[in-house]
């Protein structure tokens, strides 16, 4: 799959803002993750690390996302937050993993 | 649709498929040809990311994988073709052997695929081989 450089958003004080950063990289990482099983190869794909480099602003919007159904953004919230709710015996279980998140974010008060 | 997959698998240019769901995170390819369609397979150091049957080395070889399926009753064996009562894999892996795919042979004798975070597929066996899943590698059964 060709992978193409990262595409850094234009700066503008109108666009430059989380969701408009985030929905850029997450285009790219889809296109050029989207045949891919080796979780490995998704996670350290350099627009998912952009995404989480976007850091706690970003969190309130992939939680949002996680309300539409199980989304992989279950493997960059413990890297944002530095925290995890999933229980051990649920990892890989991408939809118990997003329950497990959309119920931390309501506990945080950030849905 | 179907012109990104046609533009990723050149094979499918040339052979039949047909798209059978829509796009997926909630499983993987390895966990789709385990036929579990809950989780997302894969050796990934941090268990409380990806599956992996415990017990297995959480190791990217085809040993791993090899081992993985045979927790749920499959073994090794010589080839794609058609066996009654038999169920079987095939796994893929690139240029190093390193596993990247694995599909599954349905009753009909054609294979079925989950394509990474993307659709499942009916295909022929060969017409995935190529760039991003490299070749097939190795073939596992087990009692249907």
């Amino acid at each position: 799959m060709v992978k193409t450089p990262l595409q850094s958003p234009p700066r503008s004080a109108v666009n430059e803002t989380v969701e408009w950063r985030l929905r850029q990289f997450e285009e790219q990482w889809k296109a050029e993750t989207q045949f891919l099983s080796d979780a490995g190869r998704i996670i350290n794909h350099p627009a998912f690390q952009a995404i989480i480099s976007l850091g706690e602003p970003v969190v309130p919007f992939l939680l949002t996302d996680l309300e539409s159904g199980p989304s992989l953004w279950v493997w960059a919230l413990p890297e944002i937050t530095g925290e995890n709710p999933v229980p051990e015996a649920d990892g890989g279980n991408i939809r118990k993993m997003t329950d497990a998140w959309l119920k931390w974010g309501l506990e945080k008060g950030l849905r | 649709m179907s012109d990104r997959l046609l533009a990723a698998f050149p094979g499918l240019r040339t052979t039949s498929f047909q798209i059978t769901s829509p796009p997926d995170f909630a499983y993987n390819c390895i966990a789709w040809a385990a036929n579990d369609c809950t989780e997302w397979w894969w050796p990934l150091d941090d268990s409380r990311q990806c599956f992996w049957p415990v017990g297995v080395e959480r190791q990217v070889t085809l040993e791993a994988f090899v081992l993985a399926f045979q927790t749920r009753g499959y073994s090794v064996c010589e080839d794609q073709s058609l066996e009654a009562g038999f169920v079987k894999v095939a796994l893929f892996a690139d240029a190093d052997r390193v596993p990247t795919h694995a599909a599954r042979q349905l009753p009909s004798g054609r294979w079925t695929s989950k394509l990474g975070h993307s659709e499942d597929i009916g295909h022929d066996l060969r017409a995935l081989e190529g760039a991003i899943y490299g070749s097939v590698v190795l073939f596992l059964k087990r009692p249907a």
